[in-house]
């Protein structure tokens, strides 16, 4: 942590066949993005590289993931049908990219592709509260500030009730079909449920019935269980992705082992 | 610890004592407290905020696409001091409550988030965004970049925290400095023999950033004047005539415009 930006050693990066070269992580705002893969994968056949950036290790400030994200965050990405490869940072703008370039998970109607980047633009800007500020002070600062806890649970739980009374009367936040809006919302809540210990029931998660709903709506698809493993934290977590295929061997060490 | 003896409960209890609601604001709830509907005008585009650093971001690029194309709007004033964003009318264009918001009367869609009303105009009158696919892509990194740098900056961090808090708590100010001054200079690399943030042409990447950092870069406690291309970048967009209107358009102060309905509301 340091007041100022740019590479703190010479590193390059390592590069795929695919279209698609993704640096990241695990984490809320890396699984968006594999989320998103992992459905055109599905939709589409699209397949791509994901390589691990480890931000305990600074690999993030390596000369060449500098030169792709000279904010130094994950995610990051590039697309090699370029030449030369176009960069793009920021989740959002990779979602929107992804999606735009695979001509998928964006509403068609006008309207609904308005509200589609209203929503995704609301995670934009919400996420620094419920993760810089709740999830920060609440589970990571070294000191407990009770009035920066209460000011950003206020605010959390807000953001809450934004969302639970849009999908009263929606689907999904854009309507009936999923957009990339649910996919940039879903992992920050999800963060919440499982990742920030005792925060479920500390912001009384459950209370909130239709966005509990959509949570589980969206977490049964094969899609984005699967997004979740990329780079991953979770559960049978595959380092690198390049194929469809370095899931199963995964699964099937597991299940080998199960039956051991 | 602060207090001392804090210690975090199992469950979080609002507590109007230490958080005070202020007409609607600081709440843990959402949606309308009142009904009311909102103004509207003849144009196409309805604009509803006011002219602080996120709203005037808006109001800004309406001036610029006037000078551009004449294009006119309709800009009402929303009092969020006195929960005018908690009307029925405000939620409906804007559920999160938040300034600005706007309506495009010819399709009948509500925009909300600077960001996407940005990239909605750019679009909906083809300026200020560029055409080439690999520019194009770099501007919306930049334009997402200041939506998620913002709070750390602004109501998420170090605005609210030196100034505003009811106590300086070292550690807050400290993390939330650390990461205005990281994000400055992110910045400030970025404008490195470069005019605008994307390059030759203004665009909506710069509109974006511009009123946050114009104020970061006047604070002796961020060392803002060491910011050497900000600085200049700042000035350079900041003497721009429409710049200066779209400042006024729902702003404070004497040259304030409360409502701003044509380029003739300024005279």
């Amino acid at each position: 942590t340091r007041p100022t930006a740019g590479a703190r050693h010479e590193k390059a990066l390592p590069k795929g066949d695919h279209d698609i070269q993704l640096y990241s992580l695990g984490t809320p705002n890396g699984i968006k993005i594999t989320i998103l893969l992992e459905e055109l994968n599905d939709l589409k056949g699209v397949e791509y590289d994901a390589w691990k950036i480890s931000i305990f290790d600074l690999e993030q400030f390596g000369s060449e993931f500098v030169q792709i994200n000279p904010n130094s965050k994950i995610p990051a990405m590039l697309d090699t049908s370029f030449d030369p490869p176009l960069r793009v940072f920021e989740s959002g703008s990779i979602l929107k990219y992804l999606a735009e370039k695979y001509d998928a998970f964006i509403p068609a109607d006008v309207r609904a592709k308005v509200e589609c980047y209203n929503w995704l633009m609301w995670q934009m800007g919400s996420a620094p509260y419920l993760g810089g500020g709740f999830g920060h002070f609440y589970s990571y600062a070294p000191v407990q500030i009770k009035y920066a806890i209460d000011r950003f649970s206020m605010e959390s739980k807000r953001q809450f009730d934004v969302l639970d009374k849009h999908l009263a009367t929606n689907k999904y936040m854009c309507g009936d079909e999923i957009s990339i809006a649910d996919f940039a919302i879903w992992p920050w809540i999800l963060c919440v449920q499982k990742f920030y210990k005792g925060a479920d029931k500390f912001l009384k998660l459950e209370e909130y019935k239709n966005l509990a709903k959509w949570m589980a709506l969206i977490g049964e698809r094969p899609a984005v269980q699967r997004g979740m493993r990329v780079n991953g934290f979770v559960e049978n977590s595959i380092a690198e992705r390049h194929s469809r295929a370095d899931f199963d061997a995964v699964d099937t060490a597991t299940t080998e082992g199960d039956e051991k | 610890n602060y207090p001392e003896t804090y210690s975090i409960p199992d469950v979080w209890k609002y507590n109007e004592d230490t958080m005070k609601p202020i007409h609607g604001s600081n709440l843990p709830t959402s949606g309308a407290l009142s009904e009311k509907d909102l103004p509207k005008g003849d144009h196409e585009i309805q604009l509803y905020g006011l002219a602080t650093p996120n709203g005037a971001k808006v109001s800004i690029m309406l001036e610029e696409i006037n000078e551009l194309k004449g294009i006119e709007y309709d800009a009402y004033f929303i009092n969020i001091m006195g929960g005018d964003q908690f009307t029925s009318g405000f939620v409906a264009v804007n559920p999160n409550s938040k300034i600005p918001a706007i309506y495009d009367t010819s399709n009948g869609a509500r925009v909300f988030e600077s960001g996407a009303i940005l990239m909605y105009l750019a679009e909906k009158y083809d300026a200020f965004l560029p055409k080439d696919p690999v520019a194009k892509a770099e501007c919306i990194s930049w334009v997402f970049f200041q939506v998620g740098a913002g709070p750390y900056y602004g109501g998420g961090g170090l605005s609210h925290f030196k100034g505003r808090a009811p106590m300086n708590w070292e550690y807050a100010i400290d993390r939330y400095t650390i990461e205005t001054k990281r994000l400055l200079d992110v910045l400030n690399k970025a404008l490195e023999s470069k005019e605008y943030l994307c390059g030759d042409e203004i665009t909506i990447a710069d509109f974006m950033h511009w009123n946050w950092t114009k104020r970061l870069i006047e604070q002796e406690f961020l060392d803002g004047s060491s910011y050497t291309n900000l600085v200049k970048w700042v000035k350079k967009i900041g003497d721009r005539p429409a710049v200066i209107r779209g400042q006024r358009v729902l702003g404070f102060g004497d040259n304030g415009l409360k409502e701003r309905h044509s380029r003739a509301d300024f005279d």
